[in-house]
């Protein structure tokens, strides 16, 4: 117990860091990274307008009111966000970590290599994403009736960290293919863009991609399911115990087939 | 300190055809070709010595590398450094090594150098106090005063070089490998770093491994050599050894005066010797004529040559390594021990 | 206009040959974007049930969905990478090469990126586009494929390509002030994405906005050829809308010679 204390706290030492190390690259690229924010602020903006020509039209899609897709909407950027903060390097996995052989180097440190990799990027473009979230929640919460109980308090954060973690693991699961492949990033991307169904609820989608995205790729609990509790539908064993099963479910599978992975790296030529 | 025995690599090569049909043929049922990068090698490092690592490109050098600090897992065969096995329990073992390919970096790109060593420090658990004293005594050896403020993009290769060997050597490795230290820079830089891997050699006894493509890194360095060539091992003893068996080949060159009176020159009756002693070359402009200086003295030549033509110009230097290790594996010596 | 072909010709199979390399990971990222179509798609399919209406400002159901993934399709194909490979020339310097060669600029660049785009053409646009008449067969019961429509398309979707190569050359220089152009990317991207009707057709816009709107460039990327399209401009809408692109064409090849013309002189002056 104290080794595991001993182990944890290092690891948040180090995120530390590579924080303050990342923060300090940033200010480097300060006007880029300015326009970029509000590349993504003016994006989502453009998304609520879109909503909003939609609404501007029906009074509800499918019993679902404007605010309450706003709500589902906001909530389905948190662990977005928190995956994009802290695991973005992943990502390059996929892309070319692997292909150029770069890989090596994370072999050579004394820490594991899924923790060296994803430590060493701290994408501070999530926080567009998550001010943009937690503001539509802001906007939407006094409107969709939500109770504000403790318990419920306690079970968002408990579903914005597993819902994280979907999004996680289906990214290491992806990217961990280009230790076979050389190269998955696009793999990766196609199985990403899935999660943008969360935003609506499952409804609106026929059986078949229901089901997909319910038990399949299921970023459904990273959004729709666990908003919709809050929402006052459905019951928190499915909707909630559902993201934390999943969220496990695909760790589990990431970090096995990862390590793997790992184990049959072959390096590139010198 | 390193034991290495019938060490063995084996690679998969998917064998891919071309056109969309070969890649979906090759992702479903898959043609594999085993290639052995690695085949049947073993040799013992004591601490504290300098290994010389060479062969030609693609000998399986740096994939001998990689198995020895845990990045590659070994077909078959055993290697055990500092009693640690490097592809079991590796985050351990890794702590023991210090490694720099020379060819990529292990310094993050965008920040300053400082940086860099501070995310180290912690990432090897180096306390405060022993950080202080390391960073004198690397900043000593390799010069990093001058540039440990700028950000590494702008640093030139030497210094990148001078900074990756610092990074390696933070958390004070008992052994440090080498993957060509010193590729692409220019004489000055490589006399410098020369000189401060021999320092922390000395200083600490630190177990170094080079991989290498130039004979100067191996003479200066090295107490000894491993050469491989095609996966196996070809030749493994002392530099002296080396340079009294097979070093002493030599290689005179001259440009003629007029190419009638050097037309005369018969080494081979001169110094009564065989083909295999002596190879003459003569592309209508340079004549180069190697020799091994064992059988007969550079003077010798010299003079014998001189005796008959007039040349305008004339030296005499070494066969370059890949030549020796090519009259190595030519001549097919037995490895060994 | 044959030497021009037969000089340019290589950097178009050059292109083409690169495309082909990547196609595997092109159909996967491909395929990752078709998804973002299907969500909008049952999203609007959502909008007319529960609306009960049978028009959305002026757009059927049906029309809405061909609306979707024809756009999404002329967005794929007539995309171009002038922007980055012009930053990246001028940020690793290599831009003073280019002067001193005996061939424009920027012809280089748009010959190759014909070859891709062919490629890129050639795995999406049969496909996409059976599947957009499929459908409407299926909805409406009957055969609207109108091959006029579809010749004017075709035409309208190639200025729309060059429009959007020119106009990217010209955002291009803008590496000369800026450092890095990702953040900035982003934003264009962004801005043009909406303002040329990748999000909602420019109708749904407030009326005098979307007048503005139809007259700016962007509309010439996506909205023209996408309305040319789907039949809803009578014939000398049509027309006007050509010329329109044309109008824009012209301009931005104009506009980046000015800006080169400026560099070069810029350069000799400077040095490099």
């Amino acid at each position: 117990m104290k080794k595991f204390f001993k182990k944890t706290h290092r690891m948040f030492k180090l995120h530390r860091i590579f924080i303050k190390q990342d923060l300090k690259r940033l200010m480097e690229y300060k006007v880029d990274f300015l326009t970029g924010a509000v590349g993504m602020l003016l994006t989502q903006a453009i998304n609520l307008f879109f909503l909003s020509i939609i609404f501007s039209q029906i009074p509800d899609l499918k019993g679902y009111t404007f605010e309450k897709i706003i709500f589902i909407y906001g909530f389905s950027l948190l662990p977005k966000a928190i995956d994009h903060l802290f695991f973005d390097n992943l990502w390059s996995i996929g892309y070319f970590i692997i292909r150029k052989g770069d890989f090596d180097k994370y072999l050579t440190r004394p820490v594991s290599t899924l923790f060296a990799v994803t430590v060493e990027k701290f994408q501070v473009d999530a926080f567009g994403e998550l001010v943009v979230g937690i503001a539509f929640l802001c906007v939407s919460i006094p409107n969709v009736n939500l109770d504000v109980s403790f318990l419920n308090i306690l079970l968002f954060i408990v579903s914005v960290f597993f819902a994280t973690f979907i999004f996680t693991g289906v990214k290491l699961i992806t990217s961990s293919i280009a230790f076979w492949t050389k190269q998955s990033g696009n793999i990766t991307y196609m199985f990403y863009m899935v999660n943008d169904f969360a935003k609506y609820p499952t409804t609106i989608y026929n059986r078949a991609l229901s089901f997909i995205i319910t038990f399949i790729i299921p970023f459904a609990f990273t959004a729709f399911f666990p908003a919709s509790y809050f929402l006052g539908n459905g019951n928190a064993l499915f909707n909630i115990g559902g993201t934390a099963m999943m969220a496990v479910i695909l760790m589990a599978v990431g970090i096995f087939v990862w390590n793997k992975g790992v184990s049959s790296y072959e390096s590139a030529g010198s | 300190m390193i034991y290495v025995e019938n060490l063995r690599k084996e690679f998969k090569k998917v064998v891919k055809e071309p056109g969309l049909k070969g890649s979906i043929k090759s992702f479903f049922k898959p043609k594999n070709e085993i290639i052995t990068a690695v085949d049947d090698i073993s040799f013992h490092v004591p601490k504290g010595e300098i290994m010389g690592f060479i062969g030609p490109n693609g000998a399986g050098k740096s994939t001998v590398i990689k198995m020895l600090t845990g990045i590659l897992t070994p077909t078959s065969g055993k290697c055990e450094i500092g009693g640690q096995i490097p592809y079991k329990n590796r985050k351990n073992y890794v702590k023991e090594i210090g490694v720099v390919f020379g060819q990529r970096t292990q310094l993050w790109w965008d920040l300053a150098l400082r940086e860099t060593y501070t995310v180290l420090k912690e990432i090897y658990e180096v306390d405060n106090e022993q950080y202080k004293k390391r960073m004198a005594f690397l900043n000593e050896v390799l010069e990093l005063d001058d540039f440990i403020t700028s950000p590494v993009r702008t640093l030139s290769l030497g210094q990148r070089m001078r900074a990756d060997i610092a990074a390696s050597l933070l958390h004070s490795p008992k052994v440090l490998f080498l993957d060509e230290p010193t590729i692409g820079l220019d004489v000055v830089v490589k006399d410098n770093i020369r000189g401060a891997i021999k320092a922390i050699n000395a200083e600490e006894q630190t177990t170094v491994i080079l991989t290498t493509h130039d004979l100067q890194d191996v003479e200066n360095l090295c107490d000894r050599i491993v050469m491989i060539d095609k996966g196996s091992k070809v030749f493994d003893g002392a530099i002296d050894e080396l340079k009294s068996r097979y070093g002493q080949s030599r290689e005179l060159r001259f440009i003629p005066a007029d190419f009638k009176t050097a037309e005369k020159l018969d080494y081979k009756r001169e110094f009564n010797l065989t083909d295999d002693d002596i190879l003459v070359e003569n592309d209508g402009h340079i004549i180069s004529v190697k020799f091994n200086s064992d059988t007969v003295s550079v003077e010798k030549m010299l003079s014998y040559t001189l005796s008959v033509t007039h040349v305008n110009d004339i030296n005499v230097g070494d066969a370059d390594i890949e030549e020796i290790i090519k009259d190595i594996y030519k001549s097919g010596v037995n490895p060994s021990a | 206009m044959r030497k021009i072909l037969r000089i340019y010709k290589p950097f178009t199979h050059a292109g083409f040959l690169l495309a082909a390399q990547y196609r595997v990971n092109f159909i996967f990222f491909i395929f990752g974007d078709i998804l973002r179509c299907f969500i909008n798609y049952f999203l609007w399919h959502a909008v007319f049930t529960s609306g009960g209406a049978k028009t959305f400002m002026g757009f059927s159901e049906h029309d809405m969905v061909v609306y979707i993934f024809i756009s999404f399709l002329t967005g794929i194909v007539s995309y171009s990478d002038g922007a980055f490979a012009v930053g990246e020339e001028i940020r690793d310097g290599s831009i003073a090469m280019r002067m001193i060669k005996p061939i424009r600029f920027e012809f280089a660049f748009l010959f190759q990126e014909l070859g891709e785009r062919t490629m890129t053409a050639m795995i999406v646009f049969v496909p996409l586009m059976a599947g957009v008449e499929i459908y409407k067969f299926a909805a409406t019961g009957v055969l609207g494929f109108n091959i006029w429509y579809f010749l004017v398309y075709l035409l309208s979707l190639t200025l729309s390509y060059l429009i959007n190569f020119y106009f990217n050359v010209c955002y291009g220089y803008s590496a000369f002030v800026l450092k890095y152009l990702w953040g900035s990317n982003l934003l264009k991207d962004c801005i043009v994405g909406f303002l040329s009707g990748g999000v909602v057709p420019l109708a749904f816009m407030p009326a005098g906005l979307g007048f503005v709107l139809n007259l700016l460039p962007f509309a010439s990327l996506t909205y023209i050829p996408v309305m040319i399209y789907l039949g809803m401009y009578d014939v000398p809408t049509i027309l006007l809308s050509l010329g329109l692109q044309v109008f824009w064409l012209a301009f931005f090849i104009f506009l980046q010679r000015i800006i080169w013309n400026a560099c070069v002189r810029h350069m000799s002056v400077q040095g490099g």
